[in-house]
């Protein structure tokens, strides 16, 4: 699936074309750690100088590698995004295996997040290090929504699960209304945050407000 | 469920998302690649690497040109690991090189000194290796010509 999208260019505001696509391949790991990682390292240097380095989560240490083997997996479904020749984003879902666990859905079969990340040139804490202005917006918004389509796709009615880094809290809590349950001792004590279908709907019809 | 695609929601979105991290935690605390690499531990390993590399080549009757080209990755980057033990090899030189070889990408990263290893076993047979695999037979009439022409050369420049 390779489907033609619109995001913004951060600084004019314009509308990019883009394209989301599915058929991620290990080419598409190897460029982002080729072409993200560079740019992560040279912005957490100059953090270092103002003591800000731990701004950057940890997470920038992916493993593509293990994610190669996930490439064949029917549970797993990744995502791509493309724009300006570039790769501006990828988000891996696990379609089985994960649960609710809002009371009012507990127990019941949603979509899990277990990898997404951004181009760090969208990524407006990096770029104000390297004295540079993000690029494009909205990246996670569109991975988020086309996760909230597979989980619709799945018969999960747009349910999704994922656990945010704190680094992120503010974006899953604020910019996508998904719902705080808990902190979360089998995984670091991260934020666990869920989508209900009621909340998956008002994010993808821009009711988050 | 109606999905809004319209410029509305991008830009709104956008402001709301602004510039933020969206990491999750599904692969937190993976392996740290590179910077996270020890110095102390990359030289001795990255030399296995050199030496495997070699090995393997010639065992397959390859000139440098010729695995660069069967690997299809860069000669320059054949020469640099194999000639250089400070020579950091692009991730995809080694991905290539794992698969051509049908090593896992995840012991050549280390030996490439691209992962850090904290297998102690690991760091002492890419040792071993090294140590094993370092040439103590004569020299061939060939490389005898060549070291003593290259000899002469830089006595007389």
């Amino acid at each position: 699936m390779t489907e033609r999208i619109e995001i913004t260019d951060f600084v004019t505001g314009e509308a990019v074309e883009a394209e989301l696509f599915d058929d991620v391949a290990v080419e598409h790991f190897l460029e982002a750690q080729e072409e993200w990682r560079p740019v992560v390292v040279e912005a957490r240097w100059k953090l270092s100088a103002t003591g800000e380095q731990h701004l950057i989560p940890r997470h920038a240490h992916w493993d593509w590698t293990n994610k190669e083997e996930d490439l064949k997996l029917l549970a797993f479904t990744f995502y791509g995004l493309r724009c300006g020749g570039k790769l501006q984003g990828l988000m891996k879902l696990q379609t089985v295996g994960h649960r609710c666990r809002l009371p009012e859905q507990i127990g019941k079969p949603l979509v899990y997040v277990d990898y997404i990340e951004t181009a760090p040139w969208n990524i407006k804490l990096l770029m104000r290090a390297l004295g540079r202005e993000p690029q494009y917006a909205p990246i996670g918004s569109v991975l988020i929504r086309a996760a909230v389509r597979k989980s619709i796709e799945e018969g999960l009615k747009g349910r999704l699960g994922l656990h945010s880094l704190p680094t992120s809290e503010q974006f899953y809590l604020h910019a996508c209304g998904m719902e705080s349950v808990d902190k979360d001792p089998a995984k670091q004590n991260l934020l666990w945050c869920e989508f209900t279908p009621e909340g998956a709907e008002r994010f993808t019809t821009g009711g988050t407000l | 469920m109606k999905v809004n695609n319209d410029r509305e929601w991008l830009k709104r979105q956008a402001a709301l998302e602004d510039g933020d991290f969206v990491s999750v935690g599904g692969f937190v605390e993976s392996m740290g690649v590179e910077e996270l690499a020890g110095a102390q531990n990359v030289i001795p390993l990255r030399s296995a690497f050199a030496r495997l590399i070699q090995l393997a080549r010639r065992e397959r009757n390859l000139s440098c040109e010729q695995f660069a080209a069967r690997v299809d990755v860069d000669l320059a980057e054949v020469l640099g690991i194999e000639a250089d033990e400070h020579y950091r090899p692009a991730l995809r030189t080694v991905h290539q090189i794992a698969n051509f070889l049908g090593i896992p990408d995840k012991k050549l990263l280390g030996l490439s000194g691209l992962l850090k290893v904290k297998d102690a076993q690991f760091q002492k047979a890419a040792l071993q290796f090294a140590a094993r695999a370092e040439p103590v037979e004569k020299l061939s009439q060939e490389e005898h010509s060549a070291l003593e022409e290259y000899v002469k050369f830089l006595c007389e420049r």
